[in-house]
């Protein structure tokens, strides 16, 4: 139900900050040639790429509306750091698509929902041409709520499904439940919908479960997206250097800490640890899979990986991190802790950089958020690994009408718009003059803003990879700027941009090693009740497991 | 049914009441009630003086309740009278009935995928789904056994209620007594008062407050360090983590837990008392001879409720902990099954845990009853 690790709970916080911010991290790259090889998709498990895919996938057509003055680099967003004129605005749906019906969607919401009949909505659903009804549920406990409604008969007409919460059978569900978006999408079909046409093909690849192209993707960037963050006010005041490797971060740690003071130097770092030293993604299961020295490799079998849990427990060892963060993730906010000056390094994705600067700017609190680049842990360049071109899925159900369906992509349509369109403007800012004014030029959100114009409309599909924050530019350059700098050392592992279903039988494998790491940073058990917890898992099915990754392997290899 | 009995021409004289109710019913059941009218109308004394003829129907006079004399009625009234005569009551307690089936009753059904290896998505239908998925007899049983988390969960939960049986039942009881002992009204409302609030908090809020005070950079760590001492942090050890998973229960809910024991006492006379004070028992003897006494059945019967859940010793408040101290010291049969079920989507497999622990807690009760019984008490049910 949960990613196996990292990002989870980054990608919640990441929709619980404004849609602006929500709309900055769904960049991705748009030309992305490598998946070779053919399908091995029969029923339920497998992956559908090369030929097979190409059939399937959606005709790309580029929207250039704006050009970007920070051009993507090394899998980064692209980067819009000039202000824009609203005069120059570009109509990208001149006429509504939607034919009029009402559209159920159960998506996960962050936050307190607005009243359903609001003008931010009510505006939507006009440039739509469809009534949008939401469902909202609580995105924290999403998973729990995701599984029980599937297996209902009674499913509403749009599903939204972020991967992190696409563990367990949920896969199967949406195999059997979802509706196939070949017909209306397929190849030319997607011109009709231009938004969508403009979506790169690699995050549609990522839409191709058994076979099918069940799901509208909402395109990321596939650079690590958990940034450790540091209080760049108290490091300068204090002439606190960065640390460059694992060592140098516990010896400053262990400096800046002063519980007496009530001050910790971080937040729990066991994802900024992962990336240090190298292990593979843990987002998706297939994304931790990699060919090393003729062997496939799963990231818990990794020396990396075992490094990594002890480094984070020499910090929980060493009383440098907050005692909160240690008695886990229902106690207490880690952003909170870091802008209230309990903590001054955590680590979060990296769009709560312009979340929370925007915060604090209005609190006017004097924080000041940096995001540092991540350390290799002996010091040298770090190793890092891609995450996924899409992570967030829109989908339709099989029981929903033509007229359904249609309406369902006409909303897609509007959100998917680009920076420099009208609909971008509706979707991530609300009306002129009712949910933000304009400053020197610049759209400042009011309250109705605030609480209107929040992770509803955006969580339907988000535009080609984008960066844009015309209040606070320079953070929009620092984040693109992080992201080409880390892309930079970022591999891609032998499954990247594939949508993996893995047999039934397998999929509670490796249910238990989240758990587990949590257990052994926090001293509660050994780095040896890993290798146990490895080795009961190789011969629980993981060698199995493998075999199977390396037939899909050499299948896509033979055919490509 | 007293207008009835005073109706001497059946079926002809009936009142508005009754057409009401049985209006669809005709004759047959004009008779049969008025079997019941009499027999409620010599209870009641309420006749107008003379008695009720025995009706002509034949067939059922011979099982009529009671004799002319007025002969006690009960146990020997046949199924069908009483279904009449208290068919209101059964109406009522219809909805609830209706209620327990649906809800409580119907989805035991569903505990037949712990023989499947259940998946609920290969079809549009979850019952459909549940006569699609293979069988697999008792493998989910198996696996479960061989799990050692899942006896360290069947561990934490014993011990837990071990703990909470010595440490937390006893307080309820304790402070019912101090609270009777109060005299003054007043005092004794506030006092009440106080205790009954924490249990209307959430455990969400009682665990916030309590790392608030006893966590790492709670109030007392940081006092503690302020003055030159080392910290503690008393919610992230595994070690303490049972005890302070019950000081949390106490804190919340033994002052709830009060009100039955206080109900109880109210119904000991006073005269014991005094006459207890006259024989010179002191205040002392007194509890231990006049209350305690009288709160035994009261007592008894709580233990053997509190017996027949031992393997429920908590849920939320527990999985808001789990993270805290880990599932090793945290896990316990209810998050178990919630982790695997709900979570993994593991459904047969949580399945079957819900099933040893339903099957042992019947068995715990059955027991638990039976020492009841033989101590004298009346327990949860009588044969």
């Amino acid at each position: 139900m949960t990613p196996k690790s990292s990002s989870a709970p980054s990608r919640r916080s990441f929709l619980a900050s404004t849609a602006v911010a929500a709309a900055a991290v769904a960049g991705g790259v748009p030309l992305l040639t490598a998946c070779s090889g053919s399908a091995e998709s029969s029923g339920k498990g497998g992956t559908t790429s090369g030929k097979d895919a190409k059939k399937l996938l959606p005709t790309f057509t580029a929207q250039d509306v704006v050009t970007p003055d920070i051009p993507s680099k090394n899998g980064s967003s692209l980067g819009f750091t000039q202000p824009l004129r609203m005069a120059d605005l570009k109509a990208s749906v001149p006429t509504p698509l939607g034919k009029g019906g009402t559209v159920k969607v159960m998506a996960p919401f962050w936050g307190s929902p607005p009243k359903s009949q609001n003008p931010y909505y009510t505006a939507m659903n006009k440039a739509i041409g469809a009534e949008v009804v939401f469902q909202n549920q609580d995105g924290n406990t999403y998973d729990q709520k995701l599984g029980a409604v599937l297996a209902s008969s009674e499913i509403p007409d749009v599903v939204v499904i972020p991967n992190w919460n696409l563990g367990g059978k949920i896969p199967s569900a949406v195999i059997s439940k979802f509706a196939d978006l070949g017909p209306y999408l397929g190849g030319d079909k997607v011109e009709e919908y231009p938004n969508l046409a403009a979506i790169p093909t690699d995050a549609w690849q990522r839409s191709l479960f058994g076979g099918k192209l069940l799901g509208i993707p909402m395109p990321a960037a596939w650079v690590p997206n958990i940034v450790p963050f540091y209080r760049k006010d108290v490091f300068d005041k204090e002439g606190y250097r960065l640390p460059t490797s694992a060592a140098e971060f516990l010896a400053l740690a262990k400096e800046v800490t002063n519980a007496r003071a009530k001050r910790w130097a971080c937040d729990d770092m066991k994802w900024t640890a992962f990336n240090s030293f190298g292990v593979p993604s843990g987002q998706e299961k297939p994304l931790g899979w990699h060919m090393t020295d003729g062997k496939l490799v799963y990231r818990i079998e990794t020396d990396a990986y075992l490094e990594a849990l002890e480094w984070t427990r020499k910090l929980y060892a060493a009383g440098v991190v907050h005692p909160d963060a240690k008695a886990g993730k229902t106690q207490g906010d880690p952003a909170l802790r870091f802008t209230s000056g309990e903590t001054l390094i955590y680590n979060q994705d990296i769009s709560s950089w312009y979340a929370k600067t925007a915060e604090q700017a209005t609190q006017k609190t004097g924080v000041v958020i940096w995001g540092m680049d991540i350390f290799g842990h002996d010091g040298g360049d770090p190793t890092l690994w891609a995450g996924s071109p899409a992570n967030i899925w829109s989908f339709i159900s099989k029981k929903a009408s033509e007229s359904v369906v249609r309406d369902a992509l006409a909303a897609a349509n509007v959100t998917a718009a680009p920076y420099g369109t009208k609909e971008y403007m509706l979707t991530n800012y609300g009306q002129e003059g009712v949910h933000y004014t304009l400053e020197n030029g610049l759209p400042v959100k009011n309250e109705k803003g605030n609480n209107e114009v929040i992770n509803a409309y955006v969580m339907l599909d988000g535009p080609a990879p984008t960066i844009a924050h015309p209040d606070l530019p320079e953070i929009a350059k620092a984040q693109v700027e992080w992201q080409q700098r880390m892309g930079a050392f970022t591999k891609k592992s032998s499954f990247y941009g594939l949508q993996i279903v893995e047999p039934a039988r397998y999929t509670n494998l490796a249910d238990d090693f989240e758990q587990l790491e949590d257990d052994v940073v926090r001293g509660r058990k050994k780095i040896g009740d890993v290798q146990q917890a490895v080795s009961d898992w190789r011969g629980g099915g993981g060698d199995k497991l493998r075999d199977w990754y390396r037939k899909l392997l050499d299948d896509n290899a033979a055919q490509g | 049914m007293k207008e009835l009995s005073h109706s001497t021409a059946p079926g002809t004289a009936r009142t508005p009441d009754d057409k009401s109710a049985e209006d669809a019913e005709g004759d047959r059941s004009t008779e049969d009630a008025e079997d019941i009218g009499g027999a409620g109308g010599r209870d009641g004394g309420g006749g107008s003086g003379h008695p009720l003829p025995r009706p002509r129907a034949g067939r059922r006079s011979g099982r009529a309740p009671g004799g002319p004399g007025g002969a006690p009625v009960t146990g020997r009234i046949p199924l069908r009278v009483r279904l009449r005569r208290d068919r209101v009551l059964i109406l009522m307690t219809l909805p609830v009935v209706l209620l327990v089936l649906v809800f409580n009753y119907l989805p035991i059904l569903g505990n037949v995928v712990a023989f499947q290896d259940y998946d609920p998505y290969i079809s549009t239908n979850g019952v459909v789904s549940i006569l699609e998925s293979p069988w697999v007899g008792g493998e989910q049983f198996q696996r479960l056994f061989e799990d050692s988390a899942f006896w360290d969960a069947v561990t934490n939960t014993l011990v837990l209620f071990l703990i909470q049986l010595v440490l937390f039942f006893p307080i309820p009881i304790a402070l019912a007594l101090v609270i009777n002992s109060v005299l003054r009204p007043r005092v004794r409302a506030v006092a009440q008062a106080v205790l009954y609030l924490p249990h209307f908090f959430s455990w969400v809020l009682v665990i916030t407050v309590f790392q608030q005070i006893f966590g790492g950079a709670g109030i007392i760590a940081q006092t503690l360090r302020q003055r030159g001492y080392e910290g503690f942090d008393l919610m992230t050890d595994p070690a303490v983590f049972k005890f302070l998973v019950t000081f949390e229960g106490v804190w919340k809910d033994a002052g709830w837990g009060i009100i039955v024991f206080l109900a109880a006492l109210t119904s000991v006379s006073p005269d014991l008392y005094e006459a207890a004070a006259m024989d010179g028992a002191n205040r002392w003897r007194r509890m231990w001879h006049v209350t305690l006494p009288a709160l035994r059945p009261v007592i008894a019967l709580l233990l053997v409720l509190r017996v027949g859940d031992a393997l429920t010793v908590g849920f939320e408040q527990i999985l808001l902990q789990r993270d805290a101290v880990g599932p090793g010291a945290a896990e316990v049969l209810d998050t178990y099954v919630w982790w695997n079920g709900v979570r993994n989507q593991d459904f047969s497999y949580a399945a079957a845990a819900g099933i040893v622990k339903g099957v042992v807690s019947l068995g715990l009760v059955l027991a638990a009853n039976k020492i009841a019984h033989l101590m004298g008490e009346q327990g949860v049910y009588k044969k």
